[in-house]
């Protein structure tokens, strides 16, 4: 036989929630779970003598006319095991009665409307128990299908569960709608992603803890899954589809070739190049995870905005194009606001930034976006937070170019000699430095805060170990080996 | 309980306070001009002598005195001191009879004092027994009442020098003439009211009201603490204590007044100091008529509920009582005419407004 999972007899809590009690004043802080099987009006008060079990008592008017009354009443019911006492508002309620009603723990109720009206509706709500949780869980499907965000339907099960208090609480603990007070609460569902991944649960914290009460919250929140994982996947999906279409619009504007339906385009998204104007590619440091730009695109703009507001973020290259646009603005402002900012955007990837040099016009702001994105793949050899200036690096950029990686393996091979030493990375680092410096020994010993004798020493050294750093065929290629190396040392090393 | 014969000036502190516990929370105490008076009354004369209906000739003519009205008023229009003599002789004179002797109509606060001096200024023997036990509102809420005995003819006399005598075959009806009277007479009177037989009191009166109250007072004057008091009213009276406590609600018109009675509803809510704290309510009308403990009925109308001041053991009165006073209550089981369905259908709790039984009524099957 197919048994339905509530029990057929409501509570007093169930009819304070969605029943004809919800329009009663309960005037005594005492438990609601007795269950209500009958419903007796009450004109003389020897009738609550002989009222059965979980009985509602409704006083009639003429058995309410004082607090005497209520408490012969309350008395009857403890002794009787009724479930509640409902007495008219225009009936003297004193402190002492609801203290006895609270000491008695029998639930007082006053209602405004007739007695005998509001008993017909309370035997008709606990006659069919079953319609009223029905009733209930339609209204909040519907209210729950009208809310387009994760508060808005979080407020309307707590309105619709007065007394109740119910909160979406994410993974982490934190509360993403609805009340605290609900964490911990005897009711919990878990509400998916709409990958069906885990993200949130549904907590309910129900004022009196009876299974056929815990069991038509638990129906309402099941209602809400749904909408609440469509609501939490909205964001995201509008992000990912903002990023391509943007990115699109971007690359025609950097073509060169853009058309006046591609400049409305961009007027349309609130793109402006009429000031003077400094592009900034924003993108993974080298050593970071293998990452596809297009899958971490919808998290990284949301992190982005959240940390820059409105400035744009579009998908460019291996990496991110945004740009700053004012008048009299400098490459070396914007570095400095990324160099305070960028490590608050808080994605999967370490993030750098290049900044290119400011520019007034179409092609301008072209070389602009070129600069910067060589200034971010010097920046993505030194490690997260890296803001590099195009007009600091000079033709360094040059070498940031070229395959890191391969580079980095030739230099190993041709400088074996010395790195094969225990002084090694010491002896790269004068070789550097004296290249650096045209050959002068005295201003390579200044730049490395050392002795120039010891400087010569060193040079003697790396000399002994055949690197012939003199001879003007070798001198470029070392020089270049040298600046890979140490570039790479500098990124590796720990801080 | 001690049987007096006699009543003195030395008694009647005593009978006072016995018979403030008998008015049942109605208690005043203003009332010291009267037991000066008639102090004074009695140790001028002859002791007053206290008989049993026995002790009289069968067909001895008795009346019961009574006095009506508002205390109040007689404290702004004092008795000139010949109302009690007057009012039996103008019921003499409408029963064209001398009378034998003077019956209480009830032995409660002023209603102890009346008889006696009316017995002693009319020079009549006293009997000791009275028609309530205790004090009803209504001046037919007696046991005279219940055994079929007519009020009527009635006398009545007030502060305006009026001089009234009521013929009717109603009860009732006599009450509420009664207290149109009163309206302009004054708001006081004094009354002579059922003409019958010693034989007749025999077997309708209470018996041995006189000498219960004076018992009763003597036990509240000489006791000496709260637990000696008790015990010595649990002996003479068969009393129990429903609680001690603080009064924590004090409130006016809690209920629809009911009809045809004197004075507004009032409640008074006890918090005791017992362990678990019980609730007390009160339920007043002039006289206390209902004690519900937690909202079971502990005792009711026609029980003697009466409030004591735990302190000093003097009766406290319902319109002393202040919130946060301390009181201690103390119910005592009635005249046992009033435990009959008869009596409880008279003066039980329905016949006051309170739809529920008497907690005796719980016991019959």
């Amino acid at each position: 036989m197919n048994r339905s999972r509530i029990p057929e007899v409501l509570t007093v809590a169930e009819l304070v929630h969605h029943g004809p009690l919800a329009k009663a004043t309960l005037l005594a802080a005492v438990p609601l779970d007795a269950q209500v099987r009958f419903v007796r009006l009450i004109s003389d008060l020897e009738q609550t003598r002989q009222c059965r079990p979980h009985t509602a008592l409704v006083m009639h008017n003429p058995a309410a006319h004082g607090g005497w009354a209520l408490e012969s009443a309350l008395r009857a019911a403890w002794e009787r095991n009724a479930a509640c006492v409902i007495s008219p508002a225009d009936t003297t309620v004193t402190p002492s009665t609801i203290a006895l009603a609270e000491r008695l723990k029998v639930p007082l109720f006053t209602v405004r409307t007739d007695p005998a009206e509001h008993a017909l509706e309370l035997a008709a709500a606990i006659a069919s128990p079953g319609a009223g949780r029905a009733q209930l869980a339609a209204r909040c499907a519907t209210s729950i299908s009208e809310q387009t965000s994760l508060r808005g339907i979080v407020g309307v099960i707590n309105d619709e569960l007065p007394g109740s208090a119910v909160a979406l609480v994410g993974e982490d603990g934190a509360v993403l709608a609805g009340r605290a007070a609900a964490v911990g609460g005897q009711v919990s569902i878990a509400v998916p992603s709409v990958e069906g991944k885990p993200w949130a649960r549904l907590v309910a914290r129900v004022p009196v803890s009876s299974a056929s009460a815990e069991e038509t919250v638990t129906t309402i929140l099941r209602l809400a899954r749904a909408s609440l994982a469509a609501c939490a996947a909205r964001p995201h999906l509008a992000l990912a589809r903002r990023g391509a279409q943007e990115r699109l619009l971007l690359a025609a504007l950097l073509s060169g070739q853009q058309d006046a339906e591609t400049e409305i385009a961009a007027r349309e998204h609130g793109w402006r190049f009429d000031q003077t104007t400094v592009a900034v590619v924003v993108r993974a440091t080298a050593r970071a995870a293998g990452v596809d730009p297009d899958v971490a695109t919808a998290g990284m703009l949301a992190s982005w905005f959240e940390v820059f507001g409105d400035q744009p973020l579009v998908p460019h290259g291996d990496g991110w194009a945004t740009w700053w646009t004012s008048p009299d603005l400098t490459a070396l402002q914007v570095q400095s606001i990324l160099g305070s900012r960028l490590t608050k955007v808080t994605c999967a990837l370490p993030l750098c930034a290049g900044v290119g040099e400011p520019a007034t016009s179409p092609d301008g702001w072209r070389r602009s976006f070129r600069e910067a994105g060589l200034a971010a793949s010097v920046a993505a050899q030194s490690g997260a937070g890296a803001v590099e200036a195009f007009d600091a690096l000079g033709p360094r950029v040059v070498l940031a170019v070229l395959s890191q990686r391969e580079l980095l393996s030739a230099a190993e091979t041709a400088l074996h000699s010395l790195l094969s030493t225990a002084d090694g990375d010491v002896l790269v680092q004068t070789l550097c430095a004296m290249l650096d410096c045209g050959g002068s020994t005295s201003q390579a010993a200044t730049r490395l805060g050392v002795h120039r004798n010891t400087v010569s020493g060193r040079l003697e050294r790396i000399r002994a170990r055949g690197v012939e750093f003199d001879d003007p065929d070798y001198r470029l290629a070392l020089h270049v080996a040298a600046f890979v190396l140490l570039g790479h040392r500098t990124a590796e090393s720990p801080g | 309980m001690t049987t007096l014969t006699s009543l003195k000036a030395d008694d009647l502190p005593a009978l006072l306070a016995g018979a403030d516990l008998f008015a049942s929370g109605a208690s005043r105490d203003d009332l010291d001009g009267m037991r000066y008076w008639l102090s004074a009354l009695l140790t001028e004369r002859d002791p007053i002598r206290l008989v049993t209906p026995d002790e009289l000739a069968p067909n001895a003519l008795c009346a019961s005195v009574c006095f009506v009205g508002s205390i109040t008023a007689l404290a702004e229009l004092p008795m000139t001191g010949d109302e009690p003599h007057r009012v039996l002789q103008a019921l003499e004179n409408r029963l064209g009879a001398k009378l034998d002797a003077v019956v209480a109509l009830d032995v409660a606060s002023l209603n102890a004092l009346m008889p006696v001096a009316a017995a002693a200024l009319h020079g009549l023997p006293l009997v000791d027994c009275d028609g309530m036990g205790r004090v009803f509102p209504l001046i037919y809420q007696t046991s005279y009442e219940l055994a079929g005995l007519p009020l009527a003819p009635l006398a009545a006399v007030g502060p305006t020098g009026d001089t009234f005598v009521l013929d009717t075959t109603s009860s009732e009806r006599a009450e509420r003439v009664l207290r149109a009277t009163l309206n302009h007479s004054g708001g006081w009177m004094l009354t002579a009211m059922y003409p019958t037989t010693a034989a007749q009191l025999a077997t309708a009166a209470i018996p041995g009201s006189i000498s219960r109250a004076v018992t009763v007072g003597r036990a509240l004057i000489d006791a000496t603490d709260t637990d000696d008091l008790t015990s010595r009213l649990q002996a003479s009276t068969g009393s129990r204590v429903l609680g001690i406590g603080r009064v924590v609600e004090l409130e006016q018109r809690t209920r629809r007044a009911t009809s045809g009675y004197p004075a507004y509803p009032s409640s008074i809510v006890v918090r005791t100091h017992s362990d678990p704290v019980r609730s007390i309510r009160l339920e007043a009308q002039n006289e206390l008529l209902l004690a519900l403990v937690d909202g079971a009925v502990t005792a009711a109308v026609p029980d003697i509920i009466c409030l004591l001041d735990p302190n000093d053991g003097r009766v406290t009165g319902v319109e002393s009582v202040t919130v946060g006073s301390e009181v201690l209550v103390l119910a005592i089981p009635p005249a046992p005419v009033w435990r009959t369905p008869q009596g409880l259908a008279m003066v039980g709790p329905r016949s006051f407004g309170f739809e529920l039984r008497h907690p005796n009524e719980e016991l019959r099957p």
